[in-house]
């Protein structure tokens, strides 16, 4: 799977180089702003991407705004972005974007390299992958009416809202099949969500809820 | 400056008069008891709220004098009030006659016109101040005319009249320029050292999270690392004891970037770099439980500084009305004039937000006043609660 890193971190890049690597990941160009990294990715067609948010000049959100350029150059594009701190606002704008294979993480997570692996795989096939403290934000601020849910449909919601499906729901929470599609089925009629299909549109829609109903658009 | 119709002008400027002449005389009857500086300063104070309502003029408040003895004398404020008495004292009684007078005569006429035969001959009643009134056509004539004059007297005189009296107040019991400045320089120091105590906690906080937390964390990887290495040549290796050490190890490294986070976040919001003051408070208000509205104007160049405070204390006191004011909707309104800009927090919640119930508040006080700001909350019982921070933000 060829990957293009935009990172201007040395010590990171070849961090992340040597891991990806190392379990089979080809890396097809490290760039070290956000031009070089569109020029990349148009020369090289990735089959996945991954983005830190402060690049140069500024090292402010150039980032974000070159993952997003990214997708609007070419839909579906998969990237994951990688940040020191998470905000809760690029989740919204990277999931705003058309198209699934999203992926949204802290820098920490690239330590557990079996499960920053699989978050990386997800995107590339399409799917989503926010990290535990996106979704624990997002939860914090919605105690109304997540408050129906029991302890067990929450921890289910924020498995799914991260992006994963319901196999590795199982096996995290160490229930069958049938149960996770139950506990689903129950968090959807509570919430007052229409149910969708498994993949990155049921994670939309999660999050979408979760991340829209503490918010008036201001004009 | 003054509102209202001219005929309720007139009225308020005659009643002002009339007052002046009361207070006029109280002031020559009581002149030994107000020559205290305590209760020469009350008095005056009381005067010039009396002018600044005539006038219309938002007035700074005078401190009420709370020294005694030589202190009292030496306050730089009390000559003028001691001047005060004698020059409210003449212009309160001459002016307050004045209107006296025009009220009096009006009076006068109004009762000798149509009641002049009730008089005993040799009592009748003079109008004109010396023309007795001894038939109807005199009576009419001459009552109507002098009612005429002096209501237009009264109608065109009372207001300029106590306007002029309530400025000659104000002139006389404002604070020149280099009191005003004296009076700034010790706010200034006070706020200065308050910024000083404020940065120095700070610096100190964040020297010890770095110091107990972070490096303590990264000393105690090190040691694991360094224990695994030797262990690595042991003979017969233990697996389990390596596998153990290298967990921790992990384990540790991810504490210490949890830690560092939480570090970095408190000194400058990492949103706040990324995205200025508009991007960082788009982002509080969505993460606020209670749906807000945030309006905020382009306001071009705001000190660093500046900015964090804002964003913190917009963050807290979103927090407060998340946790506390069982509000539905909340707004943040942010706007810039000339040098100074403005933040409004408003929710529809229950109210009853006080700086001694909790932190909340105090700390955005704190915060704002260290910039040489003002905070305003109104929250009275039952809500709603209007936040209003105003802080400096030019270079």
């Amino acid at each position: 799977m060829r990957v293009v890193i935009a990172e201007d971190n040395v010590l990171l890049a070849t961090g992340l180089e040597l891991l990806l690597n190392s379990v089979g990941f080809h890396i097809a160009a490290i760039a070290g702003d956000a031009a070089g990294f569109l020029t990349a990715v148009r020369d090289h067609r990735p089959d996945v991407t991954i983005v830190d948010v402060r690049l140069p000049p500024s090292f402010r959100d150039e980032g974000i705004r070159a993952a997003l350029q990214a997708r609007r150059e070419h839909p579906g594009l998969p990237v994951l972005v990688l940040s020191q701190y998470v905000e809760q606002q690029y989740a919204a704008e990277l999931l705003a974007t058309t198209g699934g294979g999203v992926g949204y993480l802290l820098k920490d997570r690239v330590s557990r390299v079996d499960e920053f692996v699989d978050a990386l795989r997800r995107v590339a096939a399409g799917g989503t992958a926010m990290d535990t403290e996106v979704i624990a934000q997002l939860l914090a601020n919605r105690s109304d009416p997540i408050a129906v849910l029991t302890p067990r449909e929450r921890e289910v919601l924020a498995l799914m809202a991260q992006g994963h499906d319901n196999n590795t729901i199982a096996d995290r929470l160490v229930i069958t099949d049938n149960a996770v599609h139950k506990h689903i089925g129950n968090i959807f009629n509570k919430l007052g969500l229409a149910v969708t299909d498994s993949g990155h549109r049921r994670v939309l829609a999660v999050l979408t809820y979760l991340n829209g109903a503490g918010q008036i658009d201001g004009d | 400056m003054t509102s209202g119709r001219p005929w309720v002008q007139a009225w308020r400027g005659g009643t002002y008069l009339l007052g002046s002449l009361v207070t006029g005389i109280a002031t020559l009857l009581a002149l030994p008891l107000l020559c205290h500086p305590r209760l020469a300063r009350r008095w005056a104070n009381w005067h010039r709220d009396r002018a600044g309502r005539l006038l219309e003029t938002p007035l700074a408040p005078r401190p009420v004098l709370h020294v005694m003895g030589r202190r009292a004398w030496a306050d730089p404020a009390t000559p003028r009030d001691l001047l005060w008495l004698p020059v409210n004292a003449i212009t309160g009684v001459a002016l307050g006659l004045l209107a006296l007078l025009c009220v009096g005569n009006l009076l006068t006429a109004a009762v000798a016109t149509p009641l002049w035969w009730a008089f005993a001959p040799e009592n009748r009643p003079r109008l004109f101040i010396d023309v007795p009134v001894t038939n109807w056509a005199t009576a009419f004539t001459l009552g109507a005319l002098q009612i005429l004059l002096l209501t237009a007297l009264a109608y065109l005189a009372f207001a300029p009249i106590a306007r002029a009296h309530a400025r000659i107040c104000l002139v006389v019991l404002s604070h020149s320029a280099a009191e005003q400045l004296a009076d700034r320089v010790a706010v200034l120091t006070r706020t200065r050292a308050d910024v000083l105590d404020a940065h120095g906690a700070e610096l100190r906080r964040i020297e010890r999270d770095l110091h107990d937390g972070t490096q303590a964390r990264l000393v105690a990887i090190a040691m694991r690392l360094a224990v695994a290495r030797r262990a690595l040549s042991d003979n017969p290796r233990n697996e389990q004891f390596l596998e153990e050490l290298l967990r921790d190890a992990h384990e540790g490294t991810e504490e210490a970037m949890t830690e560092l986070r939480d570090v970095i976040r408190s000194v400058y919001p990492p949103i706040l770099a990324d995205r200025g003051l508009t991007g960082a408070l788009t982002a509080v208000t969505a993460r606020c439980g209670v749906p807000t509205r945030l309006d905020i104007d382009n306001l071009d160049t705001v000190p660093a500084a500046v900015e964090a405070a804002v964003y913190f204390a917009v963050a807290e006191a979103l927090t407060n009305v998340a946790k506390h004011s069982q509000a539905t909707t909340a707004g943040v309104r942010v706007s810039r004039k000339a040098d100074r800009l403005s933040v409004v927090i408003t929710d529809n919640g229950a109210g009853g937000a006080d700086d001694r119930l909790g932190t909340g508040l105090a700390g955005i006080r704190r915060r704002v006043l260290a910039f040489d700001g003002t905070v305003d909350v109104d929250s009275p019982a039952g809500g709603p609660t209007t936040i209003i921070m105003e802080l400096p933000c030019g270079s």
